[in-house]
């Protein structure tokens, strides 16, 4: 079938327009005069590829007529008798006669409202009368550096770029602009190279430097500053799909963040855009790559992942490859490798072959491919700060010393098990206290502060030093969980508790539980009123009356009776009362199962016990070998490990040196462990040790697989260098290899687009045949090749596009040049248009000075309305509730950081058009509504900034309103308030002023919004009527735009 | 593309609600856009006309349908206790699902590592309604009432199995995220014929099944590739109900007007001296917001509505975010010709617990849906209005989890579905397609997702084919690449 076509009818009044507008600077009619040459890459191709190539193109699948028009040699051949092209003969060429033809059966292409204009056959006509030449695609071949047009002196000309720019304005009778004031010249600079504003200090520094290169100085300094790569970095991270969430179903929260961070220092540390691909394509394959490289191999790792209940493994698997494949086409190639998942490509001569031969480079990661909803999906790595590296280092010294300390206690103690090898106790029931001055090791307690142990003389204590004790209105409790030693209960055990009721304050009701994983084995004494658990059931089991006051009363609850079956564990307990003072003490269970934590004086005894607990011991592999040996059966050596493990941790005239010393060496390694938990990790890439195998999928399903491939680069690109290794490191070495026609291209024009707003390209994601033509294709292969020939130095290239007369020219324009070039591709005039969602709020925060400049770090959650992750979320995501961060070094961040959940991402983001980072773009549109004004004039963030720039403006300015709103305005605009805009906005002033003076809670009200709180010396009504001014000014036009 | 056309597209694009055509900046464009006042006039009948921001040639033929309602079930509404009534099934009770049914097919991995496929026979008593003679489960006896006014069409399918996948795959064309959802494209395609509220409209009500719900996605309603104005607007129900709507405390309206008094003067003499044609639009945009900051108030506030029109819609219908509501407001919009509006009911997802969860939800939506439709209809806006319900998928008829007569679970089924539509371009009375004993496959008239939502945009006056957006050198469509149409059974 064919595939669809754009919407291209025409309504008469359209065509009527033709003539007013055709004067335009893109090919139109008057390119169909025979006399002009014809340039098949811009004027024939594109119209071929429209039309002609979805049936003649370079899908074999859909091919029909097995006609290709893509290549001359097919278009020419003969086709018994005729031919759909002969050069020089129109009326000949059969391919003429079809898009001309009346005859509806015959009449190219079939579908009537994609019939060819009248301009473009006349296009094809004069071409294929002038011989009908092909060019490869222009994209396809690799950039030589044209000369740049030589131009009689001109002295608006700077640098090459301006060559090029002018000589095509003067082949349009069009002339460039003059320069941008000083003023907005310093702002744009400002804003494109480190995407925040310029303070009048730094404005006014600029207006008195007299040396004639004040100018480029003030750029050399700008790309030094470190809000360089922060601004170059969010641009990245769109490309790099960047997101703080996995992105699909659960979305939970992934630790990513120092991939973030490594984009912001590559582009501060200048890393060249080769080396740049190359440590985010195959950072893991270079020789001893830093852990920095491995970072930057997050690049493949950033797209969105599932966890999702029912997936299917395999398709999954597919799914992460296929994204790691179409973004490295989009990213560093700029072609739409994706078409070719499913069929060949019907425009490029990308074959499907060539795109799982794509796919085998990206398909051998060490990992699953489900995500695990965790946050550390790996493989990972993990990034310490330093000040971690060197906590850990010094836990790891001292858990060495306690383990030396600990083996010499051991071999020390005096104990020879020879001795008592014989010494079989037997085995009788007995209590096993397990909760008596202190929780039982590993315990989770429900609080700190729940659990109070008391000691005489204030209070009485039944065994040990202490009891625990509570006083309570109501229902009450202190409970803990997760005892790493739990109650092992055998048949017939009873469990245990000591209680002790206070005759002048009882309780009306007391409850013992017990947790076995859940809370559903409980029993109680006294009134029914907690109201845990179903009553007259296991979970709520009525003991009879409450034991007497005054004294010690043992409480026994034999373990069936409140359901607990022989072979559970019991790691929990909770002590629960109703009312009262209630003290507890020696809890436990009476038994003849041996407990974790039982002391022996005998070796047999220990072993004999180990032995009926069998796979409960908890025993280490080698050492439970060891003890179901026969004793004779014991060597030498491993009768001493036998030795040495009981007396380490079970031999009771022991216990007091050794256990102190293990007390210690567990808490350094609880210490330790929570460090490691608290150490970032981040996603990388780990490749598999052998290669996973590639097939051709059918139709893209990932259960019809079809001929295995190999890796190997598209067959109409270059190959990989010679000597390259066949895997990801390869690639990256032949994309950045100065025989790839695309690299560089797609890169400088990436760099292009986002200082002038649109690409040389205008489609910087396609420089295949559906890609718009560029606009200046000298210019551009220029570029790329003074790119590579400058070490792919991006800020050397930023500073040639900023520097250039082209980029100093005012953004000024005038109705007849929105007529000529209303999107400015000729570029007759500077740069303008509306800031992107970061510069714009971050642009506020500076201004007001509450910008809190620190790089790095774990995404921050700046406040946003209520209810926008509620309103999604899975029930039980780890990110289903939104709770904004608090303090400034959280709230006032760069935009860069703001935590980024990719199904509901910020709103102060997503309604300025920033991309939800599901996946990977690399041009963002700029629409202008509504929503964008309410954001900009409501959010309490931009209201927080305006009172931030009203106070400012108090702080630095002079006393009258006119030194005020000048410092105001200039810190908004960079430039000083002409005086109608003075009048205007003073007028504003007193009106407001004079409102809030009759209301100044109104005033208080205004000026409260927000994280931070305004300086009380300030009078509320003037703060208050300044804020709305700044409001006012943060909402202009000229403020919004870069102009 | 030429290069005129793309310029005026761009230019109109550019205007969320459309007849903001204030400060276009040139005024040959402005003479391009039809005159609203002479479409009022009737004088259009028949002929497509170009709403204010959509673009030229569209819709591409009179349309039946101006606008729609799309009442979204997320989580998969179970078909077998609701629609396709499969009396043979109480004697296949607790008996496996023939291999020569499910052929291998493949499942979600919740079910597939099952040793048995035991089927679980619907525990509810269905019944005939209507001239139609469409049977609806006990869960309906409101929708039951008006299955005359519906086409019912339990035939629909798809392939994705899992939820993220499903539900992106039928909101936005494609099973990955990066498309643009339907009521986005329709915005770009028709644009707005309201200049004071959104064109695409959101809601999220709360639901009383089981609580621990499938997730949505902002991208549900998301602009894709499309410019981000064409997204959805979630209208809430828990601060503005537009994001950012209110003045600041300690603003009042008199100093907003006075504020954009000055915004707008300083931003005309910018405009004199830039002549850049986006700051006129700006300058447009700043007013529509202040009249947003009026209207939107006006469509929230219930206090309007007759005793009788709430009683319509349920006791449900005063609390704010509930179902009832939304479909409540839905109505308020579509009266003030909001081109879409899409509400997501979350809890569909009976992996357990059917008897537990369905009636509720069924309980949610069951007035409200009707009352909806009956409130259009005797409004005369259905005749121009499409409402459409139903889900990602279906589910299985066999059972996950335990298994009684009383109770069962089903896992996601994918191959048939039951969904309906009712209202402008639409075929009232009709059960369209048919599945086997088992609800397992189609066997009569099935109706791929792509082929309904094609089937929507025919009732919209868009021909699905001709509805693209060039992205990544594809000419990207809501109904995917292969050949799907719309369903002429349906349309009346």
């Amino acid at each position: 079938m064919r595939p669809p076509k754009r919407a291209t009818t025409r309504s008469l009044v359209l065509a009527a327009c033709w003539a007013l507008f055709a004067a335009g600077p893109l090919p139109a009619a008057d390119d169909a005069n025979p006399g002009r040459r014809i340039d098949f890459g811009k004027q024939i191709r594109p119209i071929l590829s429209d039309a002609c190539f979805a049936c003649h193109g370079p899908d074999a699948a859909t091919r029909k007529a097995d006609l290709r028009l893509d290549l001359r040699d097919e278009a020419l051949a003969d086709r018994g008798g005729y031919s759909a092209i002969v050069p020089g003969d129109v009326e000949a060429s059969e391919l003429f006669y079809r898009i001309t033809s009346e005859d509806e059966f015959d009449r190219m292409p079939p579908e009537s409202h994609e019939a060819l204009t009248a301009e473009q056959i006349g296009l094809i006509r004069a071409w294929i009368a002038q011989g009908a030449e092909w060019e490869e695609h222009w994209a396809f071949v690799p950039p030589t550096k044209p000369e740049p047009p030589a131009l009689a002196d001109d002295p608006w000309v700077r640098n090459p770029i301006d060559h090029f720019i002018l000589d095509r304005l003067n082949q349009e009778g069009l002339e460039p602009s003059l320069e941008a004031t000083p003023e907005a010249l310093v702002r744009r600079v400002y804003l494109d190279l480190t995407g925040l504003p310029p303070t009048p200090a730094e404005v006014d520094a600029y207006l008195a430097d007299e040396r004639d290169d004040r100018y480029e100085q003030l750029v050399d300094r700008l790309l030094q500053s470190p809000r360089y790569g922060e601004h170059m970095a969010r641009f990245w991270l769109d490309a790099a799909r960047y997101g703080d969430t996995h992105g699909l179903h659960l979305d939970n929260y992934r630790e990513m963040w120092p991939y973030r961070d490594w984009v912001v220092d590559a582009f501060n540390r200048n890393l060249p855009y080769d080396q740049f691909v190359i440590e985010q394509l195959a950072g893991d394959l270079l020789p001893y790559p830093t852990r920095d490289q491995l970072i930057a191999t997050g690049f493949n790792r950033a797209h969105v992942t599932t966890s999702e209940g029912g997936s299917i493994e395999e398709e999954i698997y597919v799914r992460n490859v296929v994204e790691r494949v179409d973004a490295t086409g989009t990213v560093f190639m700029g072609l739409t490798v994706a078409c070719a998942r499913c069929h060949d490509h019907k425009f490029d001569p990308i074959s499907a072959k060539d795109y799982y031969s794509l796919f085998a480079f990206f398909n051998s990661i060490d990992g699953k491919p489900l995500d695990g909803n965790a946050k550390a999906h790996p493989p990972v790595i993990q990034v310490p700060s330093p000040e971690q590296e060197a906590e850990r280092a010094r836990l790891d010294e001292q858990i060495a010393a306690i383990s030396g300390r600990i083996s010499e206690a051991v071999s020390a103690i005096e104990y020879d098990p020879a001795g008592d090898e014989d010494r079989g106790e037997y085995v009788r029931r007995g209590d096993f206290v397990w909760v008596d001055d202190a929780l039982p090791p590993g315990a989770k307690p429900s609080a700190e502060a729940d659990w109070s142990f008391e000691a005489e003389p204030n209070h009485p204590v039944f065994l040990g030093e202490k009891a625990h004790v509570r006083s309570a209105e109501g229902q009450s409790q202190h409970f803990f969980t997760e005892a790493s030693q739990g109650l092992l209960v055998g048949e017939g055990d009873t469990l245990f508790a000591h209680v002790f009721l206070d005759p002048l304050n009882p309780p009306k009701e007391i409850m013992l539980q017990w947790n076995t994983g859940e809370w559903k084995h409980r029993a109680y004494w006294g009134e029914n009123l907690i109201d845990y658990g179903a009553d007259g059931t296991a979970e709520r089991f009525a003991k009879g009356p409450l034991p007497t006051t005054g004294e010690w009363v043992r409480l026994e609850v034999p373990a069936a009776e409140v359901g607990i079956a022989p072979g559970t564990t019991i790691t929990g307990m909770a002590f629960t009362q109703h009312g009262g003072t209630v003290r507890w003490d020696a809890a436990g269970l009476r038994t003849w199962t041996p407990q974790p934590g039982k002391t022996y004086t005998s070796l047999a005894a220990w072993v004999r016990d180990q032995k009926i607990l069998g796979d409960k011991s908890g025993l280490p592999g080698p050492i439970r070998a060891i003890v179901e040996k026969a004793p004779g059966d014991r060597s030498d050596d491993e009768a001493q490990q036998l030795r040495d493990h009981f007396v380490r941790f079970a031999y009771a005239p022991a216990r007091s040196t050794l256990s102190p010393l293990l007390d210690e060496l567990a808490s350094a390694e609880s210490a330790r462990k929570t460090l490691e938990e608290a150490i970032p990790t981040t996603l990388v890439w780990k490749e598999l040790a052998e290669p996973k195998p590639a097939f051709i999928l059918n139709r893209g399903e990932y259960e019809e697989r079809g001929e295995q491939v190999g890796r190997a680069t598209p067959e109409f690109l270059p190959e990989l260098p010679d000597g390259a290794p066949l895997d990801r490191m390869g690639l990256a070495l032949w994309l950045v290899d100065r025989s790839n026609p695309l690299t560089s291209r797609v890169a400088v024009n990436r760099l292009w687009q986002q200082v002038f707003g649109t690409g040389l390209v205008k489609t910087s994601e396609d420089f295949g045949s559906q890609g718009d033509p560029p606009s200046h294709e000298e210019l551009l292969d220029w570029l790329a090749v003074q790119f590579q020939d400058d070490g792919w130095d991006m800020k050397t290239f930023m500073k040639r596009m900023v520097t250039s007369a082209t980029y100093r020219q005012t953004s000024r324009t005038t109705p007849e040049l929105n007529t000529r070039d209303p999107k400015n591709v000729l570029l007759a005039r500077g740069p303008r248009f509306r800031l992107d969602a970061e510069t714009l709020r971050d642009q506020a925060l500076s201004v007001s000075d509450l910008l809190v400049e620190q790089i790095g770090g774990p995404g921050v959650k700046p406040p946003q309305p209520s209810g926008l992750w509620e309103a999604v979320g899975y029930t039980s995501s780890n990110t289903a509730k939104f709770k904004a961060d608090s303090g400034r070094d959280k709230v006032h961040r760069r935009s860069l950081y703001t935590f980024w959940k990719r199904t509901a991402p910020p709103p102060q983001m997503t309604t300025f058009d920033a991309p939800s980072r599901e996946s990977c773009t690399v041009r963002r549109e700029r629409t202008n509504t509504p929503l964008q004004a309410l954001l900009l004039l409501n959010d309490p963030q931009y209201v927080e900034a305006a009172r931030g720039l009203a106070e400012r403006t108090l702080r630095e300015a002079g006393p009258s309103a006119d030194e005020r709103l000048t410092h105001m305005f200039r810190l908004a605009t960079a430039r000083h308030p002409e005086s109608d805009e003075r009048q205007e906005l003073l007028a504003a002033f007193d009106e407001v002023l004079a409102s809030y003076r009759g209301e100044v809670e109104e005033a208080r009200a205004l000026i409260a919004v927000g994280e931070t709180q305004p300086d009380p010396a300030f009078d509320p009504a003037e703060l208050a009527a300044w804020t709305i001014i700044a409001n006012t000014l943060l909402n202009l036009d000229e403020v919004i735009v870069k102009g | 593309m030429d290069p005129i056309l793309e310029r005026i597209q761009t230019m109109t694009r550019r205007h969320f609600f459309g007849r903001g055509a204030v400060g276009l900046g040139t005024a040959a464009l402005a003479s391009l856009l039809p005159d609203r006042a002479a479409r009022a006039t009737g004088a259009d009948q028949g002929r497509p006309a170009v709403s204010p921001g959509g673009l030229p040639g569209l819709p591409h033929f009179a349309p039946k349908a101006k606008r729609a309602i799309y009442l979204f079930m997320s989580g998969g509404p179970s078909q077998l206790d609701m629609f396709d009534y499969k009396p043979t099934m109480n004697e296949w009770f607790d008996k496996d699902l023939p291999e020569s049914i499910r052929k291998g097919q493949r499942l979600t991995t919740m079910t597939s590592g099952q040793t048995r496929f035991p089927i679980a026979p619907s525990r509810y008593e269905f019944a005939q309604h209507g001239n139609s003679g469409a049977w609806v489960s006990e869960l309906l006896p409101h929708t039951a009432k008006m299955v005359d006014d519906l086409a019912i069409v339990k035939s629909i399918n798809t392939e994705a199995i899992n939820h993220d996948p499903a539900i992106t795959y039928i909101c936005t064309g494609h099973q990955l995220p990066g498309r643009a959802s339907m009521g986005s494209w329709l915005g770009y395609g028709l644009g707005s014929m309201n200049e004071n509220l959104p064109s695409f409209v959101v809601m999220t009500p709360s639901w009383t099944g089981r609580q621990d719900a499938q997730a949505l996605y902002n991208r549900l309603w998301g602009s894709g590739f499309l410019p981000s104005k064409h997204q959805g607007v979630r209208l809430r129900t828990d601060g503005d109900a537009v994001l950012f709507l209110s003045d600041p405390p300690g603003v009042s309206s008199t100093h907003r007007r006075r504020m954009l008094d000055s915004l707008a003067t300083l931003n005309q003499k910018h405009f004199d001296e830039f002549a850049d044609p986006e700051t006129q639009a700006r300058i447009a945009q700043y007013e529509m917001a202040f009249r947003m900051q009026t209207s939107v108030p006006d469509l929230m506030n219930l206090a309007d509505e007759p005793k009788h029109i709430l009683d319509m819609y349920g006791p449900d219908v005063h609390k704010p975010g509930t179902f009832a509501y939304c479909a409540l407001m839905a109505r308020r919009l579509a009266e003030r010709d909001v081109r879409f509006v899409q509400l997501f009911h979350r809890g569909w997802d009976q992996h357990g617990n059917v008897a537990g969860d369905l009636p509720k939800q069924c309980k949610d939506i069951d007035q409200p849906s009707w009352a909806l439709v009956q409130d259009l209809k005797q409004r005369g806006l259905l005749d121009d209005t499409l409402v459409i319900w139903g889900g990602e998928f279906g589910r299985t008829i066999y059972c996950q989890g335990g298994l009684t007569r009383d109770n069962y679970g089903r896992d996601h089924h994918p191959r048939c579905f039951t969904v309906w539509m009712a209202g402008g371009g639409i075929k009232p009375g009709v059960v369209h397609g048919e599945t086997d004993e088992f609800s397992y496959n189609v066997v009569q008239d099935p109706v791929h997702i792509h082929e309904m939502n094609a089937t929507i945009l025919q009732c919209l006056g868009i021909d699905h084919k001709r509805l693209t957006y060039k992205f990544q050198g594809l000419d990207m469509r809501l109904t995917g690449v292969e050949d799907h149409g719309p369903v002429p059974a349906l349309l009346a």
